[in-house]
């Protein structure tokens, strides 16, 4: 998608987003809610025209190409909503014949994992169950691509790990996968690639590892002395905080050795360093005010 | 206190704030239906022959199963009861197990009872909240109809007859919503159980009136609470004890209800939710088939309907000149109805196919609507992210618009003529009225047609369809008795439409009507295929 924009009346949910997803990729969404995920997934479904930019999907027009490419994909919505005088196998079954049918092996094999009984009526079945009954629709048919958004939104701890295991071998069978969520973990682990959205354009877009780059290593210390005063100082340290033997701080990685020369001169006790999880990485986009006041230590 | 009972007063003020306005339409609503029909009473029926005008319509088979069963037609409150009375009863009962179950299990289905147990609210609160609100419903139905029917100078006793009857059969109803509400872990299948029950109950009373004079059948109207109204003979010499039927079963249902809530979990029924289908059968696999499986209930609703209706009025229309020439009034409206023939029989079946397109009409609007609703709870959206295009979702829907409602209407033409046919043993009367029948069903296309251009393009105002069928629904009931000037009532898409058998069968409006439908139909289908799916 390149500076798509898409206007509802006078809110704006896309501002100029540009994204990329490439192929055999498992590409994570992250966002708060209405940040514009949602809008961008149905851009790319051709259910909303874009007011302007281009999108292309699957080599075509999302618009025009409706039909025809979404032979090749699957969709998954945040709030899956099922017929309520249809059960739940009759829902896949007929989404997947829409699709162009799916496989049976495949099928029965992700409801047993899933832990879904199919005959229930949609009306009966909780928001996590429903969850389930568009993923099965959707993984056990042949595509190319998978569009999920918020899939573990409703989904137990359990069901979770199951999904997190089913999305890693969909990307060892070169599937590829669009993953929109606000939960950090589920990314975290399944993700290629991760693009950070917030109100309609892409604030961040890369690697976990590339992200990480733009932020710093938090370290907390217990030393053999008072620490020295003068740390508070050093450049490339922030939100430092120190209490007789103890410090923690926020360090940039340039000023890394640094930090730990000078720690060691005083004697180190115990030490702990972590890299930022996306957590942090999130706080920092979407924190209120900016992310030097946001510690958020873990 | 026990504390079964705490926070009733306030959720009863809850309940009442929550659907005081849906409550008050449907008391108005019938409330009005009964002073009316008292006042055109001396317009219906002639003091001068009103005794064999009365004895031909209480001799009907037809007239009794529909109506009920008369008493004492010669004053307007008893003629009132007999001709509206049964309505209302049935529709307060409606009203009622809506409102009960609206205010029990669907909300329990929401999960919101589940927030107000969370606070100090005793066990039996939220049931009891829910049956006190429509109790009261049924109360303020009963008190508008004894104030008003005194009003409009019918005597008072009999006046209040009616109105506690009718308000004490719909606390019934009440009570079956209450313990159906317990049953079913779904609103819907709570719903549709109290609807069989009530359902039931009219088509018994219809069996045992419609049955002859002397036949042991005629008793079992004592087993239908719909009938215990007409019972208690309100203006025809009061039976008050008859009353007690449903006060004590209205209190028995309540009891049963909150007894089989105390057995439940919250958020679960007594009845096991059936399990359904494991697989899709071999039709689910396409929009059309889709789209036939989410209406066929409701369409094979309206075809019993249809089929029964057809029959009924079929097998009044041998009887009706008879009972038309002893009132002078009816048959003028009726012949202006139909087109002003003097053939009574066939102005009859103009009349009443009139009246019946519109109503097909109303269905085919109703069906391809349902569109609507898919793209609002969220289902279109799963069809269109699979291969299946815009337009076979839209056309899916409106093809089952337009084919079903048209069929029902050429075989309720068919229907209407059966009896007509059989006593005069013309059989070729059955294709003439069923051809009648489909020379109206452009109108109904076009109204379609409309409705798909605004879905297609704007579908804000998809509301602007029911504008033209509202007017022409009024129109042709009402129009023809208000007289009203000519271009006004027929400003109707059924208006150019030739009347046949009483018209000449005329081309041009129809194939111009079914042409503009076909025009209508394909620029919304475009417009479809341009818009965003929200």
């Amino acid at each position: 998608m390149v500076d798509t924009v898409k206007r509802f009346g006078a809110t704006t949910a896309l501002d100029g987003l540009t994204m990329e997803v490439a192929q055999g990729e498992i590409h994570g969404f992250l966002g708060p809610n209405g940040a514009g995920k949602s809008t961008a997934i149905r851009v790319l479904l051709g259910l909303l025209r874009p007011d302007s930019g281009s999108a292309r999907l699957l080599g075509g027009d999302p618009w025009s190409d409706a039909p025809r490419l979404h032979s090749r994909l699957a969709y998954v919505p945040g709030d899956v909503a099922l017929w309520p005088g249809l059960t739940g196998g009759e829902v896949i079954d007929l989404l997947g014949r829409l699709r162009g049918g799916l496989d049976e092996r495949r099928r029965g094999e992700l409801l047993d994992r899933f832990d879904l009984d199919p005959t229930k009526k949609g009306s009966t079945y909780s928001k996590g169950n429903r969850q389930k009954v568009a993923l099965v629709a959707a993984l056990a048919s042949d595509v190319e691509l998978l569009l999920l958004d918020e899939p573990t939104s409703g989904l137990d701890p359990l069901m979770e790990a199951e999904f997190r295991a089913v999305i890693a071998t969909e990307r060892d069978r070169g599937r590829t996968a669009l993953l929109s969520s606000h939960i950090l973990s589920e990314v975290e682990h399944v993700c290629d690639r991760v693009s950070i959205i917030r109100d309609g354009r892409v604030v961040e877009s890369g690697t976990l590892a590339q992200l990480r780059h733009l932020t710093r290593t938090q370290v907390s210390a217990e030393l053999a002395a008072p620490v020295p005063d003068q740390l508070r100082a050093l450049p490339g340290l922030h939100d430092v905080v120190i209490e007789e033997n103890r410090i923690q701080c926020q360090v940039d990685d340039p000023a890394l050795s640094d930090l730990l020369a000078r720690l060691s001169a005083v004697g180190v006790v115990s030490l702990t360093s972590h890299p930022p999880t996306l957590e942090e990485l999130f706080l920092r986009h979407y924190g209120p005010g900016d992310a030097t006041s946001d510690p958020s230590p873990r | 206190m026990t504390g079964r009972l705490t926070g009733l007063g306030a959720l009863v003020r809850l309940g009442l704030r929550r659907n005081r306005w849906s409550y008050l339409a449907w008391v108005l609503g019938l409330g009005v239906v009964a002073p009316a029909t008292a006042t055109a009473y001396e317009t219906i029926i002639d003091p001068a022959n009103a005794d064999v005008l009365i004895a031909t319509m209480t001799a009907n088979p037809t007239m009794r199963a529909m109506l009920g069963p008369p008493f004492d037609l010669s004053t307007p409150g008893g003629f009132t009861v007999w001709r509206v009375g049964t309505f209302i009863v049935t529709m307060a009962g409606l009203m009622a197990l809506l409102g009960v179950i609206r205010s029990t299990r669907a909300e329990e289905e929401e999960g919101r009872i589940e927030l107000v147990r969370s606070g100090v609210v005793g066990r039996d609160a939220p049931l009891l909240a829910g049956s006190l609100v429509a109790l009261a419903a049924c109360g303020a139905l009963g008190l508008l109809l004894t104030v008003s029917m005194t009003a409009v100078g019918t005597p008072m006793v009999g006046s209040l007859a009616f109105g506690l009857g009718t308000a004490l059969v719909g606390s019934v109803f009440v009570g079956v919503g209450a313990v159906t509400a317990q049953l079913s872990a779904t609103a819907r299948g709570a719903r549709a159980l109290a609807l069989w029950v009530l359902a039931a109950a009219y088509v018994l009373r219809a069996l045992a009136d419609g049955a002859a004079e002397d036949s042991a059948i005629r008793t079992w109207a004592w087993l239908s609470p719909v009938q215990w109204m007409a019972f208690v003979q309100p203006y025809a010499g009061e039976r008050w004890a008859v009353l007690l039927l449903p006060a004590v079963l209205t209190v028995a249902l309540l009891a049963l209800a909150v007894a089989l809530e105390g057995r439940r979990d919250h958020g679960s029924g007594l009845r096991a939710t059936r399990a359904g289908r494991e697989r899709g059968g071999p039709g689910l696999g396409s929009p059309l088939g889709l789209a036939w499986r989410l209406h066929r209930g409701s369409l094979l609703g309206w075809t019993v309907g249809m089929v029964l209706f057809g029959l009924a009025m079929g097998s009044l229309s041998t009887s009706f000149g008879d009972m038309l020439s002893e009132a002078p009034v009816l048959e003028d409206i009726f012949r202006r109805m139909g087109g002003g023939t003097e053939q009574l029989t066939d102005a009859f079946f103009v009349a009443i196919l009139g009246i019946v397109a519109v109503l097909m009409g109303v269905l085919a609007v109703l069906v391809f609507q349902r569109l609507a609703t898919e793209e609002r709870r969220g289902h279109a959206e799963l069809v269109l992210a699979t291969s299946a295009t815009r337009r076979g979702l839209l056309g899916s829907h409106a093809l089952l618009a337009a084919v079903v409602p048209v069929v029902l209407l050429t075989l309720v033409g068919a229907l209407l003529a059966a009896a007509y046919a059989r006593s005069t043993g013309d059989w070729s009367q059955l294709g003439r009225v069923a051809g009648a029948a489909l020379a109206l069903a452009p109108g109904g296309l076009l109204v379609l047609g409309l409705a798909v251009l605004l879905h297609g393009w704007v579908p804000r105002f998809a509301w602007l369809v029911w504008v033209v069928v509202g007017w022409s629904l009024f129109m042709i009931w009402v129009g023809a008795t208000l007289g009203l000037p000519e271009w006004l009532t027929r400003l109707t898409p059924w208006a150019p439409l030739p009347q046949l058998p009483v018209d000449a069968m005329s081309w041009p409006p129809v194939l111009g009507l079914l042409a503009a439908a076909a025009v209508l139909g394909a620029v919304g289908s475009v417009g479809y295929t341009r818009r965003d799916i929200t």
